[in-house]
């Protein structure tokens, strides 16, 4: 039997190639995704260990909140003060201690523009220069010396290679104090490297370090080297005796390494899991190749199974066979996808970096665990698709050796349409617990999931009324070409369907993530029209949000002084816990905030919150947790907790752009360490045009370069465009998965066109052109690619709606089904079916008449 | 037995005739010669009939004069079009408009209706039917009233005579039919050949009919007998009984 098997198989090399092929993608893109994360990690990790490789003990404030935003988790915490230092120094044990502080700080080229781009790659930093060797991981290259005094810095060779820097340039510096000239006294490397995986550095000396951040007298964090033999636990339990535990926490150098190690994996795990989904999909379009090409090899060796039957093979046999086969196919294709997945990660991360998201990756590597996935997947994957045609193989009567039985269900049976309609309900019922029960996103997925597998088991109900309508302009137009494609697509309605239901899962992402982001920018145009009033916005133009950079206050204050500017306000998200829950918060310049925002006050005044301890919140806060003005309202910050007292409630929260919680900017000042402002808004004083507006504040921003000045237009077209770049992300992404679909189109037509072949021989007898024989195979293709669309964005758009109505708290408020995007989709894919039936057509062309009419 | 040409007697056009055609498969030690420098006419508005053995060529004949195959030397020609001289996109057009085809089993499409099947050549070449004439030939075959069925409703025999009428109505110069009767019962048999017989003698087509069943034979107006890839004897007016005598003195 198994002889017959491997016979079998290599004597049909081509009929599995190209179901291996798809196979071989998905598990391409799978394991390309592991080596790239795992390669990713692995750098993190290099990195976090060089940086504390000094580091035996390390002291930092316990006051911390935990701030995310969907992107990087940032623990913002409260600072230590300096005198800590010789305290622990004092420590038996501790050979030496220093005070670090990590901020904020951009370098400026020659050419005035910025150096490096924190929202889209390595974060620009500022460090205070270590003087004790064992703690400081950048190394002075020859000619260069230490930063002394408030106007040096060294700056990593990284940046001095990028920016053209030598020892001895002047160098304007961003931070969030004013924007000042320092002069270049040393270049260091990061150990080995030019810099820390891509982050610039810019290192100047403890004083003028606070004196930027204004830590006055404090630092973020101390780390202590430990005397020769001493461990670093026994440093940090003694180091511990001496503080207040309730105060400060003390680890040792292990502890936070790890800490650093697994705070970045956290933060990119989300990106990591965003990929594997992408694979899985890939992967899941290709279950649905395999179980066609099974499916239709069964049926053409029916006569050969039966005659097996005949002979004394037993059912379990037969199974056994093609399920052999599967096992061939998807351990040959895995580990093929596995190599080309190792290729596939450097192509990965080109990708990533083309669509602005700049992460290192040094290396590649390549765990055992990659490998075992990729093997266990790809195989898994393919048995399973063969499951279902494997078992009819077994099934097959040993009479239908002697003539021909017909096995073809009806695939019109009720039962069928029952099954299929209750799979799509049990779909539809875990999409909607997830996405409105608060079930999790993980039932999101899986509902999505059992509702394409629900749409296959009704496709061929469907496909065979749809086949009619969707073929009827070929029928027409084309004459009898086009009326033997649409009978061709139309009579084998389960082929049909499944061939299509590849293509229909991409269209129907497609669909979905186009509906999506059209929704996405359709609300926050929405919402930007609603909650300002500015006529100017200044901000770095880029980041969602802006989780890292920013600009000095003293912009503001330098706009704020211009004659043209009638009112300006600085803005700063960021999250605080109000009343036990994390919410987001707006700070805002209290005198000027209505002029440039429409809060829709309704009560109160929000130049109260000029009064310290002062909270403005939103309606939809108070009217939910009870709130008036002179409510108390108690608030946890990173240095502490605080009761804050309401001064104002107005009505644009949350979802109408603005925020639920306003507070001033002194207030935030006062308990956050980064002095950062995200954006300045401003309203030019009546009788200013926007053109003498642009002109008076553009000399101002040139001090400022990673500023830039957006009119409200702008300001959406620049959020607009970052959602563009992601979409074209994705779009690429799910492109693989479309590829697949479309090898699986073609391999059907190839299999199906060898099945038809004496018939397609006759036709050619007859006096069809090979023109006229490719043209009809081509449309039925484009029909079968246009059914599989059409369904598609069906699915896609009642998905893009799902999804839409589940955010509409989260200010989705707007649906928006871009008509022109979803016709080119069509279009796309009508297209697609002429590509799928290129290599199937030649192939039908090139049949040789007398054999194919003589074939018995 | 020598290959001389054969000419009939009376001055009557010829419809399609093999010059001096030799076909060989395989080279070398393998090589087959399936047709020995074999010249025949067949005169237009008759019904002749190819008999032989297995292996004498019969088929590997119809198949080059029907333009199916190349032959390795020798000339074909269809009228006074020269097959042998075609490009495949010329032989695709005769194909369509100047020969028609009834094989022995599987002549029809199974998507397409009767009276589709019956007219998918003149679709192909996008023309119209002449009304006058298909309905003379669905007459003929007497399909009336099934000309909406799917082949899968229709018996063997009626699906011959399906194909009968689709090799009549383009109207074409000469009908290769292969084994028609081959797979059908003595009625069925009957039938088709009785047809194909009123369509050369009331409707003046020409037939080139390839056979081993005596009986078919019986009904054309001459006979060629091959053997071993040459012409070994002829016979006008056939009946079956002087085809089974004719074929056994050849045996021997």
């Amino acid at each position: 039997m198994r002889r017959v098997t491997i016979k079998g198989l290599l004597a049909h090399k081509l009929r599995f190639g190209l179901t291996a092929l798809a196979v071989m993608l998905g598990v391409a893109f799978m394991s390309g995704t592991l080596v790239l994360t795992d390669t990713i990690s692995r750098t993190f990790d290099n990195l976090f260990a060089d940086v504390n490789r000094g580091t035996d003990a390390y002291v930092r404030s316990a006051q911390s909140l935990s701030s995310g935003f969907g992107g990087p988790v940032r623990r913002q915490r409260a600072r230590v003060p300096a005198s800590l230092v010789p305290e622990i120094e004092a420590v038996p044990g501790a050979a030496a201690a220093e005070g670090n502080l990590q901020f904020y700080a951009q370098l400026v080229d020659k050419k005035g523009k910025t150096v490096g781009n924190p929202q889209r790659g390595a974060p620009t930093f500022g460090f205070t220069w270590g003087t004790v060797k064992a703690l400081n991981p950048y190394r002075l290259e020859p000619g260069g010396h230490a930063p002394v005094g408030s106007d040096q810095v060294v700056i990593d060779a990284g940046s001095a290679k990028s920016a053209g820097f030598k020892v001895g340039d002047q160098v304007t510096i961003l931070t969030q104090g004013p924007p000042a000239k320092y002069q270049i006294v040393g270049i260091a490397k990061f150990g080995d490297a030019d810099s820390a995986a891509g982050a610039s550095a810019a290192l100047f000396d403890t004083p003028t370090a606070q004196a930027i951040t204004g830590a006055t007298n404090q630092f973020d964090s101390i780390s202590v080297v430990a005397q020769p033999g001493v461990s670093q636990g026994t440093l940090k339990n003694r180091i511990a005796a001496q503080l207040d535990n309730k105060a400060y926490q003390v680890l040792t150098g292990a502890q936070i390494t790890k800490e650093n190690q697994s705070d970045i994996k956290n933060a990119l795990q989300f990106f990591n899991v965003a990929l594997l989904v992408f694979a899985l999909i890939a992967l899941f379009v290709g279950t649905f190749i395999i179980f066609n090409t099974f499916s239709i090899v069964v049926a053409q060796r029916l006569r050969e199974l039966a005659l097996l039957r005949a002979l004394g093979a037993s059912g379990r046999q037969v199974l056994g066979s093609v399920l052999t086969e599967a096992v061939l196919v998807g351990l040959l294709a895995s580990v093929v996808g596995l190599g080309a997945g190792i290729a596939l990660s450097s192509v990965l991360k080109a990708l990533l970096d083309a669509f602005g998201l700049d992460i290192p990756a040094g290396g590649t590597v390549v765990g055992a665990r990659t490998v075992i996935v990729a093997l266990v997947v790809g195989t898994g994957v393919t048995i399973i698709s063969a499951i279902v045609p494997a078992r009819k193989a077994s099934r097959v009567p040993p009479i239908a050796a002697m003539r021909d039985v017909a096995t073809e269900g009806r695939p019109h049976s009720g039962r069928r349409v029952l099954i299929g309609f209750s799979i799509v309900a049990l779909g539809v019922l875990s999409l909607f617990a997830g996405l409105f029960g608060g079930a999790g996103i993980q039932l999101v997925g899986l509902g999505a999931l059992i509702v394409f597998i629900g749409v296959f088991v009704l496709g061929p109900v469907v496909a065979r009324p749809l086949s009619d309508v969707i073929g009827w302009p070929a029928a027409r137009l084309r004459g009898i070409t086009g009326a033997l494609a649409r009978d061709n697509a139309m009579r084998n309605p389960k082929r049909t369907s499944a061939t299509a239901a590849a293509l229909m899962i991409g269209v129907a992402l497609v669909g979905f993530i186009t509906i999506f982001a059209a929704s996405a920018k359709e609300s926050i145009n929405a919402q930007v029209d609603e909650s300002f009033k500015a006529d100017f916005v200044i901000t770095t133009g880029s980041g969602f949000g802006a989780a890292f950079g920013g600009f000095s206050p003293q912009l503001a204050s330098d706009i704020a002084k211009l004659p043209q500017v009638g009112g300006s306000s600085p803005l700063r998200f960021n999250q605080a816990e109000f009343g036990g829950s994390s919410e987001f918060f707006a700070g805002v310049d209290p005198r000027s905030a209505t002029k440039v925002f429409n809060m829709k006050v309704e009560d109160g005044n929000v130049g109260d919150l000029a009064q310290p301890n002062s909270v403005g919140i939103s309606r939809s806060v108070a009217n939910d947790k009870h709130l008036r003005i002179g409510s108390r309202v108690p608030a946890q910050f990173p240095n502490g907790a605080t009761p804050l007292t309401v001064r104002t409630i107005y009505g644009n929260g949350n979802k109408q752009g603005f925020a639920d919680y306003t507070l001033s900017i002194a207030t935030v000042s006062a308990h956050y360490t980064s002095q950062l402002d995200q954006y300045v808004f401003v309203k030019l004083a009546s009788g200013v045009s926007p053109l003498e507006g642009r002109q008076a504040i553009d000399p101002v921003l040139k001090a400022y370069p990673n500023a830039k000045l957006q009119d409200s237009t702008e300001f959406k077209d620049a959020q607009a465009a970052q959602i563009n770049q992601l979409l074209g992300l994705i779009y690429v992404m799910l492109l693989l998965a479309v590829i697949i679909a479309l090898i699986g189109i073609a391999n059907t037509l190839a299999l199906s066109i060898y099945e038809r072949t004496r018939e397609l021989g006759l036709l050619r007898a007859v006096g069809m052109s090979r023109r006229q024989l490719r043209s009809s195979i081509r449309w039925e293709s484009v029909i079968i690619s246009l059914l599989g669309t059409f369904l598609g964005l069906v699915i896609g758009l009642f998905f893009g709606w799902a999804v839409v109505e589940a955010l509409k708290d989260q200010g989705f408020t707007k649906f928006a089904a871009p008509g022109g995007q979803l016709i080119l989709v069509v279009i796309v894919g009508g297209f697609a079916g002429v590509l799928a039936a290129i290599f199937p057509a030649r192939r039908a062309a090139k049949l040789d008449v007398l054999r194919a009419v003589t074939i018995e | 037995m020598t290959s001389a040409v054969v000419s009939q007697p009376a001055a009557t056009t010829v419809a399609v005739r093999a010059e001096e055609v030799t076909k060989i498969y395989g080279v070398g030690e393998a090589a087959v010669r399936a047709l020995n420098n074999i010249t025949v006419e067949f005169a237009a508005g008759h019904y002749t009939a190819i008999m032989g053995p297995s292996g004498s060529g019969k088929s590997t004949l119809l198949h080059c004069l029907a333009g199916l195959d190349r032959v390795t030397a020798g000339r074909i020609l269809l009228g006074d079009i020269e097959i042998t001289a075609c490009s495949e996109k010329e032989l695709t057009v005769v194909r369509r408009d100047k020969i028609g085809f009834v094989f022995q089993s599987y002549n029809l499409i199974p998507t397409l209706t009767a009276i589709e099947n019956i007219t998918l050549p003149l679709a192909l070449a996008g023309k119209k039917p002449d009304k006058q004439w298909l309905d003379r030939v669905i007459r003929t075959v007497g399909l009336a009233d099934r000309l909406k069925h799917r082949p899968s409703e229709l018996s063997g025999g009626q699906q011959q005579r399906v194909a009968v009428a689709r090799a009549l109505a383009s109207r074409p110069e000469v009908i290769f039919a292969d084994e028609p009767t081959g797979n059908l019962d003595s009625k069925a048999s009957a039938e088709i050949l009785e047809f194909m017989r009123q369509a050369v003698t009331d409707l003046g087509q020409t037939i080139v009919m390839v056979t081993h069943d005596s009986i078919a034979a019986g009904y054309s107006d001459r006979v060629v007998f091959l053997a071993d890839g040459r012409i070994v004897d002829e016979l006008e007016n056939p009946t079956s009984e002087t085809v089974i005598d004719r074929v056994k003195d050849i045996g021997e």
